[in-house]
């Protein structure tokens, strides 16, 4: 009896699993059907006007914002773990906060800050003279510095947690054998710091070729905003799903290349014990420097664009700008959100459930499945699915439920990765001592597991929903017509230079990020 | 072991060390204090000096400043008072801070702190940068060599055994000749079956390099076998400084006495010149005024016990370890003595025997003053 309900209960549940994990590859088989289908001239074209153009300036910019947010991420987690001064503990904590900010949020703020006639030219005319011009934000300076303001919290956490578990030994040894100070950081310190330096960077570097809002209201040409220009201004579908599949098969290269040099660089702890190094005393002048450079950075990337915000938002509403448009928005963003995630979660649990309690390998591969939202950069999982939609279920294509799978493929991998955990935490035992005690599948389910998972169940709930929220490219592409969330509003005031307009539904997107930010950083402030 | 031979011993460890006091001092310690900081123990009024070639054990319970000693002579820990020496250069002093990689001294860690990027090879030859390659590569192979690594050079530090680690940390230390070998605990993280072997062949390779070591242990069968002398801290203050033989036989303080072996305390009376106790009269080799109170410190080896039954002493317990017999002996008063028998000499508890003690030297304190050294 006990067999057969084993047997059934897992067959019924792989149905499910199976049909998602398909589901959510489709998207991805389709484009590349459709790419590589594609008339061999699509292709020549394409190679003669855009590829060159668009690899180099995604390159340019990956690298460029990789070195900006190198340096600013290991000088600042350096500062803060290695030195004491005033207020250290409220800046170490504060440096997270750019995360909260989208970049399509950020980069509207620049495009104001450094757009002619902006403060920032203000200033520098005032000092250089009225002729002196400052660097234009619609160039690949300006996209560098947004994203590397908005990115270098990625490299700054992940250094400072390694910075942490850095064993001072290891640094005393190496002063022992006589070497000095900038050469024991140099053959010693930076080495044990490498592989978290490096996980940091590759974050930023799929941040970066992924990211279309920022990109697009700086008109920077990318991968991301080409194949977006392709599906709305050219309506050409076939030539949007090359760009994708080149911009794919790029991403699936770096994530193998990095996961081979992170498995060759893995560092082995050789010891049990180990001692953080003591944070050095600064002196009056030592400490104003480096609070100096601290809120430079931090004003730049959030205290100065929050502050904007907050004004513009309080001139929009004495203007009545928050009127029941403005919360017909919210209540859009609010509903869709929820709606997603509600179903991100449900369709994730026998995924994540089949795959660590029978991990047999039809169950692990379409776990392996899910996660494959990974390597499609939202656009083009986006406009997979557009295509896709338009296609197969021409009478649904429009509608908000193309608009919650599209968010479900994309925000999925993201919640599984918080669910799994959560599951792998209870032991089979418990379930099967409930078993022996009379309760059938689906009781134990409810009695036992669910109350146990429940809250990382929930951590994932959350997450997911503030993704959505924030989420720009998919919801710009597959939105019903006229239906706006907070995002496309934001993205559509900031493309018509209506800052002022802009600044309440941004302002809410960041407010509703904070907890959310939170939530992330505490999980590995304290495992730090 | 007879008395004649015993005497012969330390006469021998005299010789030892007239002959060792006529080499060069390697490093001076000259009432050196560090300031007490939160979680690091404080250290007050320190002199020691070290002579080349001599290995020195830094003796104590944990928390004694064994390990702040130890890094204020490597220059990680600055010292607040007194001075520093060595090889004849002040390098620590409150005005003074050599930093460390100026003082040629080579450390060796209680976890190795083996660098886990860098090869077996790498980590030797790591304080060799300023050495053209071929002379680097040279005085690495040697090392290895003398270590007997030379077959996991190509190797990580992950990939070795806690026994492997400790010789490559070695290695990395030595390679560079230092003046003086720093070595914190060096045996704490090995298996206690692999330890006797290690102390062995540490103890072989300090001699054959010729190398002036100081070694922090919290063990004191560890200082015994493997120090030329022996300093106890206790509180952060220096208990005694002394040879091995002579930290066992005529401990400076009741500290010393209790910390480096077993020893039981037997209160006596000082009368027509000499100790009268309870298990018999002892010499007052130091001339103690009459009528003082005093304690006798005894060690289980210097008691041999035979079962007689018009006696009040009573066996109260055995503890059977191996190589002897451990006897828990209750006195009439009440007080207890322990003894050391052969491990075939087996007597049920509650025996009443005899005791006889046997002891080359006389060890007293006096009892109202227990920290007031008297030897």
């Amino acid at each position: 009896m006990n067999m057969v309900v084993r047997q059934t209960f897992p067959t019924s549940l792989s149905v499910i699993a199976l049909t998602v994990a398909g589901l959510i590859c489709l998207p991805l088989l389709f484009i590349g059907y459709l790419a590589l289908s594609a008339d061999p001239s699509v292709w020549g074209r394409l190679w003669d006007t855009r590829i060159p153009e668009l690899l180099l300036n995604t390159g340019a910019l990956a690298l460029g914002v990789s070195i900006g947010t190198l340096l600013l991420g290991v000088s600042l987690a350096w500062l803060v773990v290695r030195y004491e001064f005033v207020g250290r503990s409220v800046w170490e904590w504060a440096l997270v906060l750019p995360l909260a900010m989208p970049t399509y949020v950020l980069a509207y703020l620049y495009t104001y800050l450094l757009g002619a006639g902006g403060p920032v030219e203000h200033l520098w005319q005032w000092w250089a003279g009225p002729e002196a011009r400052v660097l234009s934000p619609y160039s690949f300076t300006g996209a560098t510095l947004v994203m590397t303001l908005d990115t270098f919290p990625f490299v700054y956490l992940l250094t400072r947690a390694a910075l942490l578990n850095v064993n001072v030994s290891f640094e005393e040894v190496a002063r022992a054998c006589g070497a000095s100070r900038l050469s024991v950081w140099r053959r010693v310190t930076l080495p044990l710091l490498r592989p978290a330096i490096v996980a940091g960077l590759s974050l930023v570097i799929l941040y970066v070729v992924s990211d279309f809002g920022a990109v697009s209201l700086l008109r920077y040409q990318t991968f991301t905003y080409a194949v977006y220009q392709q599906v709305t201004g050219r309506y050409d579908q076939t030539a949007a799903a090359v760009l994708s599949l080149l911009l794919v098969f790029f991403a699936l290269i770096f994530l193998i290349t990095e996961r081979w040099f992170r498995r060759r660089s893995r560092f082995y702890q050789t010891t049990g014990r180990y001692r953080t190094s003591p944070r050095q005393p600064c002196g009056p002048l030592g400490a104003t420097l480096i609070t100096a450079y601290l809120a430079l950075v931090l004003g730049a990337s959030f205290g100065i664009p929050a502050w904007l915000l907050i004004q513009w938002t309080v001139s929009a509403t004495a203007e009545g700008a928050v009127d029941a448009r403005f919360f017909g928005f919210v209540w859009n963003s609010v509903a869709l959100s929820g709606l997603a995630a509600t179903a991100a979660v449900l369709i994730g649990t026998p995924l994540a459930y089949l795959a660590n309690r029978w991990p047999s390998k039809l169950n692990v591969a379409c776990l392996q499945a899910a996660y494959a939202g990974y390597v499609l950069p939202g656009p083009v999982g986006a406009l997979a699915i557009l295509i896709l939609a338009s296609h197969l279920i021409p009478f649904w294509y429009g509608t908000v439920l193309v608009l919650i799978i599209a968010y479900v493929v994309h925000f999925l991998p993201a919640g599984l990765q918080t669910m799994e955990p959560a599951l792998q935490q209870i032991t089979p035992n418990l379930e099967e001592a409930s078993r022996s005690l009379g309760l059938g599948t689906f009781r134990t389910l409810r009695h036992v597991t669910l109350p146990l998972v429940k809250g990382g169940f929930i951590a994932a709930w959350v997450l997911m929903f503030l993704q959505c929220i924030k989420e720009l490219p998919a919801t710009l592409l597959l939105r019903p017509v006229g239906f706006d969330t907070l995002a496309v509003r934001v993205w559509l005031e900031a493309s018509e230079e209506y800052f002022q307009l802009a600044a309440p539904s941004a302002l809410l997107i960041v407010i509703v990020a904070l907890p959310a930010l939170l939530l992330l950083v505490s999980k590995d402030w304290r495992a730090a | 072991m007879s008395t004649g031979q015993q005497q012969r011993t330390l006469s021998d460890a005299a010789l030892r060390l007239a002959e060792e006091r006529s080499r060069p001092t390697v490093l001076e310690l000259r009432k050196v204090g560090c300031a007490y900081e939160k979680g690091r123990p404080a250290i007050a009024d320190m002199s020691f000096s070290v002579r080349e070639g001599e290995i020195l054990c830094l003796l104590g319970p944990s928390g004694c400043g064994k390990t702040t000693t130890l890094r204020a002579i490597a220059g990680f820990e600055p010292v607040s008072a007194g001075a520093i020496y060595l090889a004849g250069r002040l390098v620590s002093s409150p005005d003074t801070l050599v930093p460390t990689e100026q003082r040629h001294v080579g450390m060796v860690f209680q976890e190795y702190a083996l660098f886990p990027h860098l090869r077996v090879i790498e980590n030797v030859a790591f304080g060799l940068q300023h050495l053209p390659a071929d002379q680097r590569k040279a005085q690495v192979r040697t090392m290895l060599d003398m270590v007997g690594l030379t077959e996991l050079e190509r190797r990580y530090p992950h990939e070795l055994s806690g026994g492997q680690q400790q010789r490559v940390a070695l290695a990395r230390a030595l390679v560079q000749k230092p003046v003086v070998l720093l070595l914190d605990e060096p045996f704490s993280s090995l298996d206690p079956d692999m330890t006797g072997k290690m102390r062995e062949d540490l103890r072989d390779l300090l001699m054959h390099t010729k190398t002036t070591a100081v070694l922090v242990t919290h063990d004191h069968e560890e200082a015994f076998a493997m120090a030329d002398r022996i300093a106890v801290l206790n509180n952060g203050c220096l208990e005694q400084f002394d040879t091995p033989e002579a930290i066992y036989h005529t401990p400076a303080t009741p500290f010393v006495a209790d910390f480096v072996g077993q020893a039981d305390f037997i209160p006596g009376l000082v009368e027509n010149g000499t100790v009268m106790t309870e298990i018999g009269e002892f010499p007052n080799q130091v001339g103690y005024q009459e009528g003082t109170k005093v304690v006798v410190m005894i060690r289980p080896d210097d008691v041999h016990i035979e079962p007689s039954d018009h006696c009040t002493a009573r066996i109260l317990a055995r503890q059977f370890r191996g190589s002897e017999n451990l006897y828990t002996i209750g006195l009439p008063s009440g007080h207890v003595v322990h003894s050391s028998e052969s491990s075939t000499s087996v007597y049920p508890v509650g025996t009443p025997v005899e005791l006889q003690v046997i002891a080359t030297h006389t060890v007293l304190f006096e009892q109202d003053h227990p920290r007031k050294p008297k030897g």
